[in-house]
């Protein structure tokens, strides 16, 4: 069963985050260990997957990086796994740049600047995946999914960063 | 985990980190990412008009591993050939920085941006057969393998 049938949840991009919460919180009560203590044994490993699969689809669905990374591995787009590496000169250039200006950023408002650029860049790309998926171009969302991995990745390196000087200057 | 005196050492005195004019003729350069970790790397060569690589220079966002790869790596290039370069193997970096098995992949990487960059060099260069660059990737994919709770 995939994260979206077990959470009753259409298999979309879009997700509503209230839905999505209600939907968790309703199937995680139906499977609480609490209820099956006076149960059977079988009936409480059942439940204890259960809820452990719950979680799962809940954090994966959660973030809607994530859930669209989900989305595309269910309509067929992997992307490369760990230790597996990409050479798209492009994408890759575009990271490189983003963590050279982010490494020579020195104060907290040019970081800042920096992750507000990176952030609508996100939102523009995710934005954007919708169409993608309506015309179905994998080679296209599987593109915007690593773009979209290397600014999460940057917007991370930039909280670091941020919290860097922000502590050399205190 | 335990890391070696030699990783440790790549990493905190990198060598040959920086930048070669990407334009110019005898340079290639290879850029090479791992999407799953984040991480990307920039190698360059410049190879003189007797086929040997002159110099090396590399850039490396990632992990401790895959910064000390990209650094012995740039040192192991310099005065070989093209096609010895390209003999490179992620487990000789491995095995010279004794990385522990989780990281192996961060010395591909490194061996992954060589070959391409390789590559890239022998098409630019007059005197060398035409081809694709491949030192950034496989390099990488040699270089860098960890998990991804490990920063």
């Amino acid at each position: 069963m995939d994260h979206f049938a077990r959470l009753g949840l259409p298999a979309a991009l879009e997700l509503d985050g209230a839905a999505l919460d209600r939907a968790y919180f309703a199937a995680q009560r139906q499977w609480h260990p609490d209820r099956f203590v006076a149960r059977p044994a079988e009936e409480r490993a059942r439940a204890s997957t259960e809820a452990a699969a719950l979680n799962d689809a809940y954090r994966t669905l959660k973030d809607p990086l994530s859930r669209a990374v989900y989305l595309a591995g269910l309509k067929g787009v992997e992307l490369p796994g760990d230790g597996r590496t990409i050479d798209d000169p492009d994408l890759l250039m575009e990271a490189m740049e983003a963590r050279e200006a982010l490494h020579e950023a020195a104060t907290v408002d040019a970081v800042d600047a920096l992750t507000t650029q990176a952030r609508q860049d996100m939102q523009q790309a995710l934005a954007g995946l919708g169409s993608l998926f309506l015309r179905d171009d994998r080679a296209a969302i599987r593109k915007t999914l690593l773009r979209l991995r290397y600014l999460d990745k940057f917007a991370e390196e930039a909280r670091a960063r941020r919290t860097n000087l922000q502590r050399v200057k205190a | 985990m335990t890391y070696s005196a030699k990783l440790i050492d790549h990493y905190e005195n990198p060598r040959n980190i920086g930048s070669l004019d990407k334009s110019a003729e005898d340079v290639g350069t290879g850029l090479v990412g791992a999407p799953a970790c984040g991480d990307v790397m920039k190698l360059q060569i410049k190879v003189g008009p007797d086929g040997l690589i002159e110099d090396a220079k590399f850039k490396t966002f990632g992990c401790g591993s895959a910064i000390a790869s990209s650094s012995l790596v740039t040192e192991w290039v310099k005065g070989k050939t093209i096609d010895e370069a390209e003999t490179i193997k992620n487990t000789d970096i491995a095995r010279h920085l004794a990385l522990p098995p989780v990281k192996i992949h961060c010395s591909v990487l490194a061996e992954d941006a060589i070959d391409r960059r390789s590559r890239q060099a022998d098409r630019r260069h007059p005197h060398r057969r035409a081809d694709e660059g491949l030192l950034g990737d496989e390099l990488y994919a040699r270089i860098c393998r960890r998990p991804a709770a490990d920063g």
